[in-house]
């Protein structure tokens, strides 16, 4: 009880330092979420300014007589004549551990009704990313739990990888996916105290979704069990476009606690084309000229200083890393367009989901072809290597092939085995949502593609025998497994194991 | 009102041309506005629009505005307006009036600059930090 009147005594004394200097200015215009002032001579750009009744802005346009700001918070209750202070401080969001299993505001307020977050410390919202000094290559996977994805698209952390495509393709539920797994591997490396594995946090942020949409994903990341390891930033399709324009560097901010405190976090910005429009808005409002597609010059710019933020620093500064999957809607497959071009060029690869295989059954519908990641293959483990190594190239010949396979019978043996053997990968590939495989699985089951057990099966059936052979593996055979996630390569003892395992499973698959 | 690049440029050079010795010259103001309404160059109207804004943040610059609780003493008024005029320059004005809601202390405002030395500043200040 004393500390507390001790504290306030403190807080009593430094008041009494009788005036304090301020600059001020006045309001002269405000509207659509901004505020044009007059005075406020000292302001700094970015700088978080005071309105009466507690609502802040930021400064983004200082002219000459004049300073453009956006308004945080309930904007009706700024009025033309109003004093605006500056505060000489910038735009904060609390960041830590508490963060996790929350819904959050852009400014960090909880959204979900659990109280009052629970943070260590604030971050400001715009911050310089690492430099070159700091940083290291990427060498630690992101397992995503999507086969077609940790074979042939590996992520690694600290790398930025667009997931890119029409609307409802599948691209958040991509995004969900890789949550979902990465909160399984957490819990399963809590659960058995292992303490070499690094826990990937994960931060989803909405930004100009549906309400719904946002109430999917969570209900779903809460069903899984993934949210105590997830915290959500919702800028929904209600919020203003400067809430709309800042939720991603706030989620960015929360991201980057957990790399300067020698962990990993995994960012999802979903999606950043909407994040350009709700720029656009407040750049149209504030009177910035506009360049293509009415987007702002800067436009650019912003999206690359956000994704420069996701890094893997080196073990001097704790080796922490931030990996971000922005997202990207395209209109019918217009991978040109503007904000789409940026984006592919600022990202380390992309993943480009393509409506007519979605619809063809092949989900993800990831179009192998177009999807690249330029950094990952580093980071892939040793068994994945050893048995996806071919697996890219089988499947650009067989689409290469495909064409052919339509006239019919008069193939040579070898075009016929490849096409066979690519419709059996692409069935391999097909999987159902929210159900991410462990990468110990993946390498068993490409194992045995690679090693022909599929190949008498009919294509039809490859989806039953690989659920039949997960169970059988993960039932019978789980201390192979568990060999294989904890040498991570895979040597002749276990390729010896692999194929006991498996010709014991032919004997009873029907 | 829509500004151009012109009408920007002509009013700046017009208040660029409005002082003598780095004081707001009334003639030379006056004398400008005169000969620019004798010219009539394009949207002359919109130029003195715009100048007569920047002629009045101008102004504002150089004006103080001393709020405080109670009158002051003369002497005090003549004190703190020659603190002022120390740190603003000679042709700065002082302007006193009574606002009975500072409860107590002064408030000063020059241009966009606040001095607030009120006792309603300190509540607030208090509230917000409590």
């Amino acid at each position: 009880m004393s500390t507390i009147l001790e504290e306030i005594e403190t807080k009593i004394a430094g008041l009494k330092t009788s005036t304090t200097k301020s600059n001020v200015g006045i309001v002269r215009e405000t509207g659509d979420g901004v505020a044009r002032i007059e005075g406020l001579s000292d302001v700094m750009l970015n700088e978080m300014i005071e309105f009466p009744n507690g609502v802040f802005g930021l400064a983004l346009n200082l002219e000459e007589t004049e300073v453009g700001a956006i308004l945080l918070g309930d904007a009706t209750k700024v009025r033309e004549g109003d004093e605006v202070k500056t505060t000489g401080r910038l735009l904060q969001v609390p960041v830590g551990q508490g963060m996790l299993g929350r819904v959050v505001n852009t400014i960090g307020q909880p959204l979900d009704g659990k109280g009052p977050v629970k943070n260590e410390t604030f971050y400001p919202v715009e911050k310089i990313a690492p430099g070159v000094i700091k940083r290291r290559s990427v060498s630690q996977p992101v397992q995503t739990g999507i086969m077609a994805i940790d074979a042939m698209i590996p992520i690694g952390r600290g790398q930025r990888e667009l997931i890119i495509g029409d609307r409802a393709t599948g691209k958040t539920t991509m995004a969900i996916d890789t949550i979902i797994s990465q909160a399984r591997l957490n819990k399963a490396a809590e659960e058995a105290g292992d303490r070499d594995y690094r826990p990937l946090y994960c931060i989803y942020v909405g930004v100009g979704q549906k309400n719904s949409n946002i109430a999917r994903t969570l209900a779903v990341l809460e069903r899984e069990g993934a949210m105590p390891y997830t915290t959500i930033v919702s800028a929904p399709a209600s919020d203003s476009a400067t809430n709309q324009y800042l939720a991603p560097f706030a989620g960015a901010a929360m991201g980057e606690w957990f790399m300067d405190n020698g962990r990993d976090a995994l960012i999802i910005y979903d999606d950043l084309s909407k994040h350009a429009v709700a720029y656009r808005q407040v750049s149209l409002v504030l009177k910035r000229p506009s360049g293509r597609e009415a987007y702002p010059g800067d436009v650019f710019y912003l999206h690359s200083r956000l994704l420069e933020r996701a890094a893997r620093v080196s073990d001097e500064y704790g080796g922490g890393s931030v990996t971000a999957l922005p997202i990207i809607e395209t209109q019918a497959g217009d991978v040109s367009a503007y904000i789409p071009t940026n984006v592919i060029s600022i990202t380390d690869g992309q993943i480009y989901l393509e409506t007519d295989l979605f619809y063809q059954g092949v989900r993800p519908a990831i179009s192998v072809g177009l999807s690249v990641s330029r950094v990952g293959s580093a980071a892939q483990i040793k068994a994945i290597k050893q048995v996806a190594g071919k697996v890219k190239l089988d499947l650009a010949q067989f689409r290469e092939l495909a064409a052919f396979a339509q006239f019919g019978s008069d193939l040579d043996a070898a075009t016929k085995a490849r096409l066979d053997r690519g419709q059996r990968i692409v069935e391999l590939f097909k999987q159902v949502q929210y159900n991410p495989i462990p990468v110990e699985t993946q390498v068993a089951v490409m194992w045995a593609m690679q090693n022909g057990y599929l190949d008498p099966v009919p294509v039809e059936r490859v989806k039953e025998f690989q659920t039949k052979l997960q169970d059988y593996l993960e039932t019978r055979k789980d201390q192979l497994l568990r060999a294989i996630r904890d040498k991570k390569q895979l040597d002749q003892g276990l390729e010896a194991q692999l194929k006991s395992a498996l010709e014991e499973f032919k004997t009873t698959w029907r | 009102m829509k500004i151009n690049k012109e009408i920007r440029t002509l009013s700046r050079e017009m208040l660029r041309a409005s002082f003598t010795d780095d004081r707001l010259d009334p003639g030379k103001v006056s004398s400008l506005v005169d000969s620019l309404i004798a010219r009539r160059p394009r949207r002359y109207i919109d130029v003195l629009k715009y100048y007569r804004r920047l002629l009045r943040l101008e102004i504002e610059k150089r004006r103080a505005k001393v709020e405080s609780a109670s009158l002051l003493a003369p002497e005090t008024s003549w004190q703190i307006t020659n603190r002022l005029k120390q740190k603003y320059g000679d042709d700065l004005q002082a302007e006193f009036t009574v606002d009975p809601g500072l409860l107590g202390g002064i408030r000063i405002r020059v241009g966009s600059d606040v001095w607030d030395g009120s006792v309603r500043n300190r509540l607030q200040r208090l509230q917000q930090q409590l």
